[in-house]
């Protein structure tokens, strides 16, 4: 049916094709991109749950001469980065990084923590623009240093899942997704022109009915209702990652275009590309920043610092940029202001966005969202989660709408699809809630604890996958998978788990957390248990449609014999 | 912190807004005034509905904008659109007579010359 | 069916591999080409390079998405091919022609 179904048709016709089959194909792939792309809006929230000793209030931006100066001086590459550099440098590799390419610290109006990067010269490097960086990580109200071992499990694990299946070889992961967001694009479209009564059925869903028309209602429904964001979050998913993955035309074809472009940008700014090799000292970088913020004000604008660079450290081509963090609109960091390091002298205002510029500022922090406004994001957390039901009650139609016909010819094709169904619909679920126990139960000083934290999500999954397939035969007859229902029960489990764990493991218990109204904690662990109701409450629907219809079929089976 | 609990009242006026919006464009729909009323509205008051309704949604549209820059309130805007289409959906299918509520004007006499 | 004669593959699975291929591979070079053409010919036309370089991805995406559906919806297969492969190789060209007429 597959293989002539496109040829001589109707456009509507090759339309539903499209969507059924490529839908079916990707559908697996963006079930996780929107359900971890939801969880990401809360993603440094999550890590507060994850790393116990980072749950206090997000902090501004430090003052530099009182607790950044200190910290990043006392910054040097790691070992494992200074072994990765070492096939890129003739000669030996020096003891002590002395030339900083660049210092910068960045943090928005969630982070408690302060990330720091430092870029360093590497002198005898064969290529003279070679930098080797360190991280590190502190809290910003004393300069204390941080470990960075921990595993990042909202911004280090499920953002990445969203957008590359945390499969970084060769970016394949990122391609992968990518696809899969052109085919959400052709997918809505080819749904819209599928769906006859668009408008009439707008509010449309009959629960009453039963089978293919109720699902097919919410299938309908969660697809229509958030149209623009699905839309707009497949389309700025790819408009984002397209200048450096998918479409590199700068880097490629256009390299000529793209150096001369560079060149003139850096002569017209006055911001110096590379060092003039004569030592300069460093004037009062608060001063700076309380410049930065004044000018700010003074075009009317909320003035939290979100990124400071200082470039070129400690040369007479030394700068400062102060960026300022975009909470109060959707544009990201922006509105740079550039002082000359040796003096505190004003270089430069960045000016305001061309109109193409405004609008790549729009789109971009529309998807990245660093801006400050809870509402905002729990509406898309509602559009995510939206996104998913769409996509998981497209999987159930297919099957419900094919199971018995394939009962019939003996085909497995069904119950293969209702399987891999389950381990992306609960089976992921079950995985992410197993990451999150795994996490409250391994002990604090395990080595390499991170990876163990990993093992323990896929691991999980494999066992869904396991389990699901296991239990798929009933499906081969036309009949429901009981792994649905079992798999609701070991979220439940999990869930609860995970709440319960948090409390013995950190005290920091419910009742706790709401009347100290640290909401990062109580949040999380408020929608594990939302998680175990909704479970618990379709785990226990489908039970009892299963003793509905062995109630019929016993009957049957019993006159059959007879 | 004053402007912060502001802000938070518009807002929650605005998705109260988008919600009835919706409703009553829900409403003034017959498959809809079946489910609640027994029968479709009649002509003149699915108008009365209709305009309602794109009114609620633009004034939700307005207190949107009074709470925060544009570019956010666009955002605010759109999503309060697809809660609001969505709860009406849900309401629909759960509870139709609790939408009654909202258009008091509408009693079973109107409803009784559609049927 | 009459395209069938037409085509060097008869076989069903083949056709439809084709087709698959012509709306992701096709897509994507025809693609290519606008975004490599029209990035270049904007910044000829004097917008800032990273500007017209986002403009032309943003509708070049929007252009995939098109050409996508066509492919799937066209039932002229071997039109699909020669318009998405030969059309992206000529728009490609335009975009190298106009970079060498600029440095």
């Amino acid at each position: 049916m597959a293989a002539q179904g496109v040829a001589a048709q109707s456009f509507r016709q090759a339309m539903a094709w499209l969507h059924t089959w490529f839908g079916l194909v990707l559908g697996f792939v963006l079930m996780a991109a929107f359900f971890f792309g939801a969880l990401s809006v809360f993603d440094r929230e999550i890590d507060r749950w994850a790393i116990p000793s980072t749950r206090f209030e997000p902090q501004p931006m430090p003052s530099y001469e009182q607790i950044l100066r200190p910290a990043f001086e006392r910054m040097q590459p790691t070992q494992q980065a200074i072994d990765a550099m070492r096939p890129r440098v003739d000669g030996p590799m020096p003891e002590h990084f002395d030339t900083v390419a660049n210092w910068s610290a960045y943090t928005t109006h969630r982070d408690p923590v302060l990330a720091l990067f430092a870029g360093f010269q590497v002198p005898g490097a064969k290529d003279p623009d070679e930098a080797i960086f360190a991280l590190g990580t502190i809290d910003p109200r004393d300069g204390t240093a941080l470990p960075d071992d921990r595993l990042k499990i909202g911004s280090g694990f499920f953002y990445p899942m969203h957008y590359s299946l945390t499969l970084d070889w060769k970016n394949l992961g990122v391609w992968i997704v990518g696809f899969s967001a052109l085919v959400m694009l052709a997918a809505l479209v080819s749904g819209v022109v599928m769906h006859r009564k668009f408008f009439r059925e707008l509010f449309t869903f009959r629960p009453g009915k039963g089978g293919l028309r109720s699902v097919l209602d919410l299938h309908n429904l969660t697809g229509v209702v958030a149209l623009p964001f699905h839309f707009f979050f497949a389309f700025t998913g790819l408009v984002i990652f397209s200048a450096t993955y998918f479409f590199p035309v700068g880097h490629t074809q256009l390299h000529d275009l793209h150096d001369l472009h560079a060149a003139t940008e850096a002569s017209e700014l006055g911001l110096p590309h590379k060092r003039a090799g004569v030592p300069a000292g460093l004037a009062n970088v608060d001063a700076m920043v309380a410049e930065a913020q004044r000018r700010w004000a003074a075009r009317d604008m909320a003035g939290d610092v979100g990124f400071l660079v200082l470039q070129h450290v400690g040369d007479a081509n030394g700068y400062v940029s102060v960026y300022r963090a975009g909470t109060d609109r959707i544009a990201l960091v922006g509105q740079g202001i550039h002082f000359k390091a040796s003096t505190g002298v004003l270089i430069r205002e960045d000016p305001v966005a061309t109109p193409v510029g405004k609008v790549a500022e729009f789109l971009t922090g529309l998807h990245l969202q660093h801006f400050r406004h809870w509402l905002l994001r729990w509406l898309y957390v509602l559009g995510g989660l939206l996104g998913a039901v769409c996509i998981a009650t497209g999987f159930v139609f297919f099957v419900e709408k094919r199971k018995r016909q394939h009962a019939k010819q003996g085909s497995q094709g069904a119950r293969i699809v209702d399987a891999l169904a389950v381990t992306m619909i609960t089976g992921m679920v079950a995985a992410t809630l197993g990451i999150l126990v795994a996490n409250r139960l391994l002990p604090d000083d395990l080595p390499a604890r991170g990876d163990w934290e990993r093992y323990a999500f896929w691991g999980t999954w494999a066992l869904a996958l396991l389990h699901a397939g296991l239990r798929s035969a009933p499906v081969a007859r036309g009949l429901a998978n009981p792994a649905w229902r079992e798999q609701c029960g070991a979220i439940v489990v999990l869930a609860l788990a995970a709440v319960g764990l948090n409390w013995i493991t950190t005290g920091d218990h419910l009742l706790r957390t709401l009347g100290a109204g640290y909401w990062p904690v109580a949040g999380l662990d408020l929608a594990l248990l939302a998680t175990a109701a909704i479970a618990g409450a379709t785990g226990l629907h489908l039970r009892r449609r299963a003793a509905a219809t062995a109630a019929v079929e016993h009957p049957r089976r019993e006159a059959a014999h007879a | 912190m004053h402007e912060a609990s502001h802000a938070a009242w518009l807002l929650s006026a605005a998705l109260l807004a988008s919600l009835v919006g919706m409703a009553w464009l829900a409403l003034a729909m017959p498959a809809h005034g079946q489910q609640v009323w027994g029968a479709p509205v009649p002509p003149a008051h699915a108008r009365v509905l209709r305009v309602l309704g794109a009114v609620a949604l633009a004034v939700s549209l307005a207190l949107c904008l009074a709470s925060d820059h544009a570019s956010m309130a666009a955002l605010v805007w759109v999503m309060s659109l697809a809660g609001g289409a969505f709860a009406t959906a849900m309401a629909l299918a759960w509870r139709a007579r609790w939408l009654a509520l909202l258009a008091p004007w509408i009693g079973a006499v109107d409803t009784a010359t559609t049927r | 069916m009459s395209n069938a004669a037409m085509l060097p593959f008869p076989a069903p699975r083949l056709r439809l591999a084709a087709r698959i291929g012509a709306a992701v591979f096709g897509g994507y070079a025809f693609s290519w080409g606008f975004i490599a053409a029209g990035a270049a010919l904007m910044f000829k036309a004097g917008m800032d390079f990273h500007d017209a370089e986002f403009l032309s991805s943003a509708l070049g995406l929007l252009v995939f998405l098109t050409v996508f559906l066509w492919t799937f919806a066209t039932r002229r297969l071997v039109l699909a091919w020669v318009v998405l492969a030969g059309g992206g190789a000529l728009l490609a060209g335009v975009a190298s022609l106009v970079q060498a007429s600029i440095v």
